[in-house]
């Protein structure tokens, strides 16, 4: 009667002990993944989920695979992993946006532009995110831009307000013109620079071509021929030096301008996670 | 000691907190690694070059060389700039031609002779060198590279 | 009938408790492995998950050194001193809290956060728990000193009940052979040039030489002449910019020299010497 027992209850705890202790199980990979997943330890947790995978079929894995590909930035696995999720799944539609995603960091452009367009035509649950990916990359890279209030349409009235304006300095940037800077340095040397906004330099550049101006006229005067002629060397160096100087100064005002463009719609993106949705796995 | 633990509880929370953000140690596979003990030399150490790969080598190399030798080396540390003015000189020429190189070299004069505003206005380069490279002035808008102010350079 | 299924059951829950156990020391045994076998990476991901079954925290202290140790060796010290002190907090003994905190002093010694390392290393040599270990604790101040580039005091230190005569000689030879960074500065105060020639830098000092007094004759000259202007643009321009480099440059041959000593030094320590590093 014991031995009975004794067999029964160990085809009854078998299985919970073997549950229990094997933390190489496919469960506990799983569960240990989820862990590292949630740490914010990705490639580890990657590597979980691949040995995971090998048993077991889940597209959800699969999608978390890609998932922390994209969030360690490595926008080729991340494709290529996103893509392996077809439309029978529930999380298909979510590959798809990060897959645009995934597309805008690796400057892919005409993918991007055909995953898009095909996002937002095929009325999914993200047609609107791909839309707004979609305008503000245009804002970001494109010249040709569309009509304001259409491309406004799509957002949220204070992403509107900030979207505005960059479409506005996308229209009429506060550029300085190379052109202008160099002719008003010939005029007034360093004026150019003031133009461009290097107020400084300007300065500078004026002192220091009028005095080397001065000393050559003042040393000509006093009968000093070389002097005189080193003087109006340098003064003459320091003069097309600043004329020169003024037109780059207008291109580097530029550059700027080009950057902080750039780099404020890039922070806008981020800030807004690429317009991909948040997910719940680590509630 | 009931503080102590306390205190240690609460070290160990935000340890594990900084711990997940900054787990971005392992977002890549690393090896062993053995850093070398020395400190680094951060002196300067002059590229004598005297090689000619073009007519206006034959003047200007000698000339550089020779201000480095007998001027540079022995005046101080006067230039507030990396590159210093006279390897931006060699620099600028190598870059374009001896005419657009010695325009680019007294426009940077002027930049040198301004005091004011420096901070705002270039990047910094180790520990009191302002950044002002060469690709910035040789208006080939396609090599400006705008850097943020505060960053600090590490070639 | 009840008894005997009574302690049947206990049995098995013994053994399902101490085979769970056993799976732990076995997982850890593994981790071990990969970390004896310089596989950080992987050693760290099995730690990791020795730590995440470990509900009863048994390995935690073991672990979490592993793991900084780990860490340490892929030069990755910010993590492995967050380990160490996740160790330090997991320990349950003094051995353990002291082990916890040399490594911490050690990695810091490596980072150079030198003063941290000094800070761990004297907290640990004023407490008095730690007597019997003044010894090691003062091995790893005068390593520190090595760092902080201190190498006199780092002699003394392993000179101290003849601690360590092979380093404490080491560090002595090195200061002998260290320029006075200011003998060098102060004296081409006095002389230009002579701070030069002290750090054996002869052209340097012999240009600098000329140059001063070429510019002091020229600055000279010029008021004796009465040229006021040009004597003030000349003691400008030329006298004071050769004056002051000269002695900037006398300061800063001093300081290359002796990183030049230092590093050579420090290069020896690390693949030659033989007794336990930081």
């Amino acid at each position: 009667m014991s031995n009975k027992i004794f067999f029964l209850l160990v085809v009854i705890l078998f299985p919970i002990y073997g549950q229990q202790i094997d933390i190489h199980s496919p469960k506990n990979i799983k569960k240990f993944a989820d862990f590292l997943f949630c740490d914010k330890d990705y490639l580890r947790a990657i590597d979980e989920y691949k040995k995971y995978l090998e048993v077991v079929n889940n597209d959800t894995i699969r999608f978390k695979i890609a998932l922390g590909y994209s969030l360690i930035n490595d926008q080729s696995n991340a494709l290529q992993e996103f893509s392996s999720i077809n439309n029978s799944s529930a999380l298909y539609e979510q590959s798809r946006i990060e897959v645009l995603k995934s597309l805008s960091l690796s400057k892919s452009d005409s993918a991007f532009y055909l995953l898009a367009n095909n996002l937002i035509n095929s009325k999914s649950q993200f047609s609107n995110n791909a839309q707004r990916l979609l305008n503000t990359s245009i804002l970001l890279n494109e010249n040709e831009l569309p009509d304001k209030n259409k491309f406004l349409i799509p957002f949220e009235s204070d992403d509107k307000l900030l979207l505005g304006n960059y479409y506005d300095l996308k229209i009429n940037p506060p550029y300085k013109s190379e052109t202008v800077a160099g002719i008003l340095s010939a005029i007034i040397p360093g004026s150019g620079k003031i133009y461009t906004e290097d107020y400084g330099d300007g300065i500078t550049a004026f002192l220091l071509t009028g005095l080397f101006t001065y000393l050559a006229y003042t040393n000509f005067e006093n009968d000093h021929q070389t002097r005189g002629w080193i003087f109006t060397a340098l003064g003459a160096g320091f003069y097309a030096g600043n004329v020169y100087g003024s037109v780059a100064s207008a291109q580097i005002f530029n550059a700027k301008v080009n950057f902080d463009f750039e780099n404020g719609l890039k922070l806008f993106l981020e800030d807004k996670n690429f317009f991909t949705p948040a997910y719940d796995f680590c509630k | 000691m009931i503080i102590n633990k306390f205190i240690l509880v609460l070290i160990s929370l935000f340890i594990q907190l900084s711990i997940s953000v900054y787990s971005q140690t392992d977002w890549v596979r690393w090896e062993k690694s053995d850093p070398t003990y020395q400190k680094k030399d951060t002196h300067l150490n002059r590229d004598f070059d005297l090689s000619i790969q073009s007519v206006s080598d034959v003047i200007v190399k000698p000339l550089i060389n020779a201000y480095w030798f007998f001027v540079s080396d022995v005046d101080g540390a006067n230039c507030p700039f990396h590159p210093s003015c006279s390897s931006f000189l060699v620099q600028s020429i190598k870059e374009t031609n001896p005419f657009k190189g010695t325009l680019m070299f007294f426009d940077r004069f002027t930049r040198d002779t301004n005091v004011f505003g420096r901070l705002e206005h270039y990047p910094r380069y180790g520990n009191n060198h302002f950044y002002d490279p060469i690709s910035l002035y040789t208006l080939d808008k396609e090599k400006i590279k705008i850097i943020p102010t505060n960053t600090f350079i590490n070639e | 009938m009840i008894f005997v299924n009574k302690k049947i059951l206990v049995i098995i829950l013994i053994a399902i408790a101490n085979l769970h156990s056993q799976t732990l020391k076995d997982q850890f045994s593994y981790a071990n492995e990969l970390f004896n076998e310089g596989k950080y990476f992987d050693a760290i991901t099995e730690f990791k998950r020795l730590q995440f079954f470990d509900s009863e925290n048994q390995f935690s202290f073991q672990s979490n050194i592993l793991i900084g140790k780990s860490y340490k060796a892929g030069a990755k010290f910010d993590d492995a001193i967050k380990y160490f002190t996740l160790a330090e907090i997991s320990s349950r003994n003094d051995e353990e809290y002291f082990n916890s905190n040399i490594l911490k002093a050690r990695t810091n010694i490596l980072r150079r956060t030198n003063h941290q390392a000094e800070r761990i290393l004297n907290e640990l040599l004023v407490d008095t728990k730690f007597k019997s270990k003044e010894n090691e604790i003062k091995y790893w101040l005068g390593w520190n000193l090595i760092f902080l580039d201190e190498w006199k005091k780092a002699s003394k230190i392993f000179l101290e009940n003849n601690l360590d005569t092979t380093l404490s000689n080491l560090c002595i030879s090195v200061d002998d052979k260290m320029y006075s960074v200011n003998f060098a500065k102060y004296s081409s105060y006095v002389i230009p040039g002579f701070g030069q020639f002290y750090t054996g830098e002869y052209v340097s000092g012999l240009l600098s030489l000329s140059w001063n007094v070429f510019a002091g004759y020229l600055t000279v000259n010029s008021f004796i002449e009465d040229r006021v202007f040009d004597g003030i643009i000349t003691a400008n321009f030329l006298s004071m910019r050769f004056y002051s480099g000269n002695t900037q440059n006398a300061e800063k041959f001093a300081l290359q020299k002796n990183l030049e000593i230092s590093n050579k030094a420090l290069n020896y320590l690390q693949f030659q010497f033989k007794g336990e590093k930081p």
